[in-house]
């Protein structure tokens, strides 16, 4: 069933009206991409819908692939400074190339910005600008030391694969606003984390709720391009598809599954021109060109911006999370075990400038209320050195930030301990952080489950405690 | 009651012993009015703020709560919390000085109330007044609990009763064929419904053939079946679908999916699991085979434990040993920290799998406190963990036996001839010539210093796979070089343990006993070429940097050295020594490879050391090269000589014959050892340790005593009694009811626990799965049954009145409709555009890499397209590459048992259908094959016909015929283009609409 020609964009509602004519439930609720967990959950319907008032409508997710050190970005430690190439002076954990070196101060000096006067290093002069609408966590902690599964703690709440990602999980409690993109994107700049896919796993859930994957690039996603290069004709296939499958379907007692099978070519048609739209930026004003760092001399950071840019659109278009994946740096991802200072500093330049412009421009347009912006990576790094000039894992205590919908800005929450290693005050793990982001969109994580293996599942397992300081 | 033993041994007894003594003390610490001040005014207020949130009256986190003295002495899992005046033996005072272990877990306590906790725990823990309830704690387990009692009373855990079907009346009495049907009748009635009416032939052989063999019926196929008018037409159909070899494709794939079947092991580097393959092969010819279910399972859980493992008639290689493959095709963290902590994933998820797919039990969900719903504590899940931990992986030989056993033998005579004429030569020779040789023919090595009670240095206990390592002992105790123009006689000391005793091209790995490493240092007295020695620690064999390439060593030297390995960062470990003469995985470069099998290796003693230095003894071996003495033989027995050199060609000749061995990942066992328990599930916290043994709610049978391995034949032995184990069967009816009729009896397939749902029609389960096991656990008597009743024959089209008085069809007053999983959408694109290619088995095909699947662990080349158009199955599963037109349309991620996909939608699903590069190529070659078949001349309504015929098995109606004639004319109308291209643009529509991926 497909609506008129396939052209013309129409009104949500008229179109709904003239679809919904002699469909089921099931049918409609695949137009309308609501989550669809009855039509498919083995057990009782997990969420349904809102649980309370959301603050936030989607989310941004900028993911620092490897990453970065807390005490070279937010949380600034003088012990490092008066005690640098000395042996630090409390029990090391073991980390995972165990080559303990000396305390490393940090390259970077700090300033103190905003009325909160919160400290950034110099690595985040753009971003630096922004404090007073961040909510900076130092305490934040994780339970892996290896990337694989700490991505997958950070994406999924546990550390294997297989499980929904925070993405998922939140598409499958609050659908997705768009007609014709998916509820969960990722925008792959180039670094794909390790874990690959996974980390945008539906998991257990249907496969509606998968992390769709865009290029920022021309062909965005995979077979978005019509396979027909003669005008009209995928139309004139789709045309046909629409009579047989009418035929057949009524023959058959028009069953639901097939119903909304039907029902589906209509959003895949208007998919193949709205993520070629999405990814035009020529409508964009220079101002905002320049906000970004679209033009930026340095090529990551033009990859990062646009990125930055096509993840404001997104979320124009009522894509509810959006997760950005940094770009290749031409050094290695946040994970500098080595050259620390070249690594970070190319790693920072590339996403600095792009996000300080995400949130400006979010905010210009009245977006950030509604858009919650997180910026983090799956550990942070050790105040000791490895080797001689570089940081191993550290998933003991490390910084995270949250901006926009129902985040109370200028606010730093927790605290590490004197070298920045541990977190010691107000530790967040991550389920509280999964938990404090959902309860931001309307969802408590304790109700939003899934039926699986014998259990309830819930993104923060039997675990999560909302970090209720950070919010507005 | 799980007490757990704390992880500081020597603490937890000294508490033992002071318990006593302290209840005294206890009255006067509460009884000082000032001491009871100070714990009212101070102590308790923290208590109450800080703690009593995890540990009070609402909750009880590790099982402590200290709302009471009695409870704070008697403690949680870890032991007691304090030790009253001893403030550096109180964990609870180590946990809020932020020890090793941290409360409160968000934040330290201001250092005053640190203060204030430590004076209290000084002073002796004074208490104030308390009541009743609050001074008296009960800890209960559920072992042997009147609660364990009322959840083993759950449907699923009783006996499978015998039941016989209902007697039906009435209307429809003649409507059933077979005793299936009156139970779904009766129930039918009961509510007022009737079954549907039965499908026409068309739609029954498409849904028999799409459920049997997953591909669709041929156009001529179906016109035979329509036009059988002979009584058993549909039961010679059903029998020629399951003697298709394409049916165990088919039931394979669903198995599969129950064992989380990949073939790489995910996480970082997203290594291979060598051979994993085989066992898809293994599965694919055991539904074949009709192998009964009960020793399909016992292969699984233990087939490299049979005495006498099951034969593959065709080649005579061991087929119950590669059931075991199923173990090890989890996913692996690549160099993790914790190493004791990722066998203790691998295991649980070992459980997991095992528990859901043959018992339909989630086991897992008690490994950190007793199951929430169902009668499995946490003792039955470590019970079960203890046949894991004793269980280790191999590449297993499948035909040594068969193929390389006999020339084995052959060579070891002529060996043994060669060293008895070289004995003799000896005595025609000079010395040295002379003592060379009677050197080479056995001098018995030195042993190595006493090495104590350290298991591995005993080389006698370890145990060898494959087909290279021996003891070598005299006179054959020398290798024998074989190189054309340089053979030599080469030293293998007496008493070694040596892979090249017989030839170079043998494989094998030998293992040693499981020890404790005790020291920091562990030495291995060895030489070798292209071999390799590593210690697997906790079990962990991806042993490479950057945490444990020290561990690995590969070795390429004659001279015999001792090699240090550094061990001090796992004292107190579990481990073992892996000697590998190929047939091993070798970690240590970006992708996974079998270790270099050309090789030899020889160890000769293994030690503990407190330090790393390096005795200096590296001994040449002695080697004599043939030529010269062969020569200088010819001067004084020139017979002899010739005998020696003719004894040496043939030898040569039959090494050169040594075929590779066939290997398969499989189970191996190790030492017999328990589990023990672990708080929270974690190894950091390890509590007494639990005898292996089965579920208590299924018997809870212990492995005999005299088993001195894992026990797992006693375990799987136990698993298929149905006697005591009724959810074997049940599950596995259940399975494939489920398969027949998109749900099954019990819609959650894989949870037959409170958790799960009750099954709609119990009876009927029960009387199935007495079938079942009195057919001879013939799963293909099962689907005779259920394919054979009335039932399964109805129509799928629904009627608004049914529809509503039974909404989700649960009482089956219809067919449901079901769409295709992904594997059948390709393989029907294959087939219909003739390109299958029918081979079966063998190692997979590459996937085919898009520009969108990236990311570390790539394979460096993409494979084909087309998979060279084998089926689904046989495409390569790499974890971290997941075909994502299998994604698209619901193919599981490999992590867990999963016996009920999705069908979701998503518009994904028709942008790969509209879109993907092969399903294009596969219209173009469906209009090729259209255009070739039906010679130039066909009418456009009869090419339309045949393709109708060929996607959906039956033939177009006019209607549909006009609007595809229509299409054509419209298509060459607007672009010329050659037939074929209008015929595949067709195609391609055909193949876009739902009744091809729709079984109804």
């Amino acid at each position: 069933m497909h609506c008129g020609r396939f052209s013309a964009p129409i009104d949500r509602r008229a179109m709904l009206a003239r679809c919904a004519n002699g469909f089921g439930a099931m049918a409609l609720s695949a137009l309308l991409r609501e989550p669809a967990f009855g039509a498919d959950a083995a057990g009782p319907a997990g969420a349904t819908g809102l649980h309370h008032p959301a603050k936030a409508r989607s989310v941004i997710f900028l993911y620092m692939d490897g990453g970065p050190s807390q005490m070279d970005t937010f949380d600034p430690k003088p012990r490092l400074d008066r005690e640098h190439g000395k042996p630090i002076a409390v029990k090391t954990a073991p980390t995972q190339f165990n080559n303990v070196g000396a305390v490393l101060r940090s390259p970077w000096k700090f300033n103190r910005y905003g009325e909160c006067g919160a400290p950034v290093s110099d690595l985040f002069p753009h971003v630096a600008r922004h404090v007073d609408d961040l909510a900076i966590i130092r305490s934040m902690t994780s339970e892996f030391s290896e990337h694989t599964a700490a991505n997958y703690f950070l994406h999924t709440g546990s550390g294997l694969q297989g499980r929904p990602s925070h993405g998922a999980w939140t598409t499958y409690g609050l659908g997705t606003e768009s007609e014709d993109l998916p509820g969960f994107v990722v925008l792959n700049g180039g670094l794909i984390p390790p874990g690959g896919q996974d980390c945008f796993s539906n998991g257990f859930l249907p496969a509606t709720f998968q992390g769709s994957v865009f290029r920022p690039s021309a062909e965005a996603v995979a077979n978005i391009r019509p396979a027909e290069s003669a005008p009209g004709g995928q139309l004139r296939k789709l045309d046909l598809i629409r009579d047989l499958d009418r035929g057949v379907a009524d023959r058959k007692g028009r069953p639901d599954a097939m119903e909304a099978a039907i029902a589906n070519y209509e959003l895949a048609y208007r998919m193949q021109s709205a993520v070629p739209d999405l990814m035009r930026l020529d409508g964009e004003s220079p101002a905002t060109r320049s906000l970004y760092g679209l033009d930026d001399a340095f090529e990551p950071t033009r990859i990062f911006a646009r990125e930055c840019l096509i993840a404001r659109r997104l979320v124009e278009r009522g894509v509810r999370f959006v997760e950005v994946l940094c770009p290749s740096v031409g050094h290695d991802r946040w994970d500098q075990h080595s050259k620390l200072k070249e690594g970070h500093e190319r790693n920072a330049r590339a996403v600095d400038r792009p996000i300080s412009g995400l949130l400006a421009d979010l905010k210009g347009r009245g977006l950030l209320d509604s858009t919650l912006v997180f910026w983090g990576g799956e550990f942070g790094r050790t105040p000791m050195a490895q080797g001689s000039d570089g940081r191993d894992h550290n998933p003991f205590g490390f910084t995270v930030w949250l901006a926009g919908g129902g985040i109370k800005g200028g606010v730093t929450h927790g605290e590490t301990d004197d070298y920045g290693y541990h977190a010691v005050v107000d530790k967040v793990a991550m389920y509280d952080l999964h938990a404090t982001m959902l309860h931001l969109l309307g969802l408590d994580h304790k109700r939003l489950t899934f039926r699986f293996g014998g259990r309830d599942m819930r993104l923060t397992d039997v675990h999560g405690e909302l970090v209720t300081p950070i919010l507005a | 009651m799980m007490r757990g033993r704390a992880p500081w041994p020597a603490l937890v007894f000294l508490v033992g012993l002071m318990h006593g003594a302290l209840r005294g003390d206890e009255v006067d610490a509460t009884a000082d009015p000032a001491m009871v001040e100070f714990f009212e005014k101070q102590v308790r207020p923290i208590l109450v703020e800080r703690c009593f949130g995890c540990h009070g009256p609402e909750k009880q986190k590790g099982e402590l709560r200290l709302d009471s003295r009695a409870a704070v002495l008697e403690g949680g899992t870890t032991g007691p919390a304090v030790e009253p005046g001893d403030v550096e033996s109180s964990l609870l005072v180590e946990a809020i000085r932020y020890g090793d272990l941290q409360m409160p877990p968000k934040s330290k306590l201001p250092p005053a109330e640190i203060e204030v906790l430590t004076r209290w725990v000084e002073r002796g823990v004074p208490w104030g007044v308390e009541s009743k309830e609050a001074a008296t704690t009960v800890r209960a387990g559920l072992d042997g609990s009147s609660e364990f009692a009322r959840r083993a009373r759950f449907w699923s855990f009783q006996p499978i009763r015998d039941v016989s079907p209902p007697a039906v009346a009435g209307a429809l009495a003649d409507w059933p064929r077979n005793p299936i049907d009156l139970f779904l009748l009766s129930a039918l009635e009961a509510r007022g419904l009737a079954p549907a009416e039965e499908a026409a032939r068309r739609t029954l052989i498409r849904r028999l053939t799409f459920d049997l063999i997953g591909l669709p019926p041929t156009p001529e196929e179906v016109a035979a079946f329509e036009s059988d008018d002979a009584p058993d037409a549909y039961d010679r159909l059903v029998e020629r679908l399951l003697a298709s070899p394409r049916y165990g494709e088919r039931w394979g794939r669903h198995w599969l999916d129950l064992v989380r079947f990949a073939e790489t092991a995910g996480h970082e580097f997203d290594y291979d699991l060598l051979n994993a393959w085989r066992y898809r092969d293994y599965v694919v010819r055991a539904f074949n085979l009709d192998l009964p279910y009960d020793r399909f399972v016992v292969e699984q859980v233990a087939g490299d434990l049979l005495p006498s493992p099951r034969r593959n008639p065709a080649d005579g290689s061991n087929e119950s040993i590669q059931g075991t493959g199923f173990y090890w095709l989890g996913e692996g963290v690549h160099s993790p920290i914790d190493v004791r902590d990722e066998g203790v994933r691998r295991v649980d998820n070992q459980i997991d799998v095992l528990s859901k797919t043959f018992l339909g039990l989630t086991v897992s969900c008690a490994r950190c406190h007793d199951h929430k719903f169902d009668p499995i504590s946490a003792r039955d899940y470590y019970a079960l963990a203890g046949f894991l931990r004793s269980t280790r992986h191999q590449q297993a030989f499948l035909d040594s036996d068969v193929r390389i056993a006999p020339i084995v033998a052959d060579l070891n005579a002529r060996k043994r001839a060669l060293a008895d004429r070289l004995g003799e030569a000896a005595s025609r020779l000079e010395s040295p010539r002379r003592d060379e040789v009677e050197a080479v023919l056995g001098r018995a090595i030195p042993a190595p210093p006493s090495a104590g009670d350290f298991p591995p240095a005993d080389l006698h206990a370890w145990k060898a796979s494959g087909d290279a390592f021996a003891i070598a002992t005299r006179p054959t105790a020398f290798r024998i070089d074989l190189r054309e123009d340089d053979s030599r006689l080469i030293e293998a000391p007496a008493g070694s343990l040596h892979s090249g005793l017989t030839a170079d091209r043998l494989q094998g790995v030998a293992r040693s006993p499981t020890f404790t490493i005790g020291k920091p240092f562990l030495q291995v007295l060895a030489s070798g070429v292209a071999s390799r020695v590593n210690i697997v620690i906790d079990g962990f064999e991806k042993v490479r940097d950057p945490i444990y390439g020290g561990l690995t060593r590969r070795l390429d030297s004659q001279e015999t050295a001792w090699i240090n390995f550094d061990v001090r960062a796992w004292i107190g470990h579990r481990a073992y020594i892996e000697a590998c003469d190929g047939a091993a995985a070798e970690f240590t470069g970006a992708t996974t490879n079998p270790v270099d099998g050309r090789g030899w290796l020889a160890l000769l003693g293994v030690r503990e050391s407190d330090d790393a230095g390096r005795p200096a003894e590296a001994v040449a071996a002695r080697n004599i090269a043939l030529k010269t003495l062969l020569r200088e033989l010819e001067a004084v027995d020139s017979p002899l000589a010739s005998r020696i050199a003719s004894t040496l060609a043939e030898y040569r000749e039959l090494a050169a014959r040594l075929p590779d061995p066939t290997l398969a990942l499989a189970a191996i066992d190790g030492d017999g050892e328990d589990e023990s328990l672990m708080l929270r599930g974690s190894p950091k916290s390890l509590g007494e340790a639990v005898p292996r043994r089965l579920l208590a709610v299924l018997g809870g049978a212990a492995p005999e005593a005299s088993s001195t391995g894992s026990g797992r034949l006693d375990l799987a032995r136990t698993m298929v009694d149905a006697a005591s184990n009724p959810l074997l069967p049940r599950v596995l009816v259940n399975r494939i009811w489920k398969q027949h009729f998109g749900e099954g009896l019990v819609r959650s397939t894989d949870d037959f626990g409170a958790m799960g749902q009750a099954p709609s029609h119990p009876e009927l389960l029960d009387w199935l799965a007495s079938e079942f096991i009195r057919r001879g656990w013939s799963i293909k008597a099962v689907h005779r049954l259920i394919l054979g009743s009335a039932a399964y024959r109805m129509s799928s089209r629904s009627t608004t009145e049914a529809d509503q008085a039974d909404p989700t069809n649960a009482l089956l007053h219809r067919m449901n409709v079901r769409r295709l999983e992904a594997e059948a959408v390709r393989d029907a694109l294959l087939v219909v555009s003739g390109r299958l290619d029918s081979r079966l088995g063998g190692p997979s095909v590459a996937p085919h890499l898009s520009p969108f699947m990236e990311g570390r662990g790539r394979p460096a080349a993409s494979g084909p397209l087309d998979g060279d158009g084998r089926r689904s199955l046989y495409l390569q599963v790499r974890r971290n590459f997941l075909n994502p037109m299998f994604q698209v349309f619901d193919a599981p991620v490999p992590f867990t048992t999963i016996g009920r996909r999705h069908a979701s939608n998503v518009p994904a699903q028709a942008l790969t259908l509209l879109n993907d590069p092969l399903v294009l190529d596969l219209a173009d070659s469906w209009a090729a094959r259209l255009l070739a078949e039906g010679g130039p001349d066909a009418s456009d309504a009869s090419r339309i016909d045949r393709l109708y015929r060929q996607a959906f098995g039956r033939a177009p109606t006019a209607d549909e015929v006009a609007r595809c004639v229509s299409f054509l004319a419209a298509r060459r109308r607007s672009e010329p283009s050659s037939p074929r291209a209008v015929w595949g643009d067709l195609g391609h529509a055909l193949f876009n609409v739902k009744e091809f991926v729709y079984v109804d």
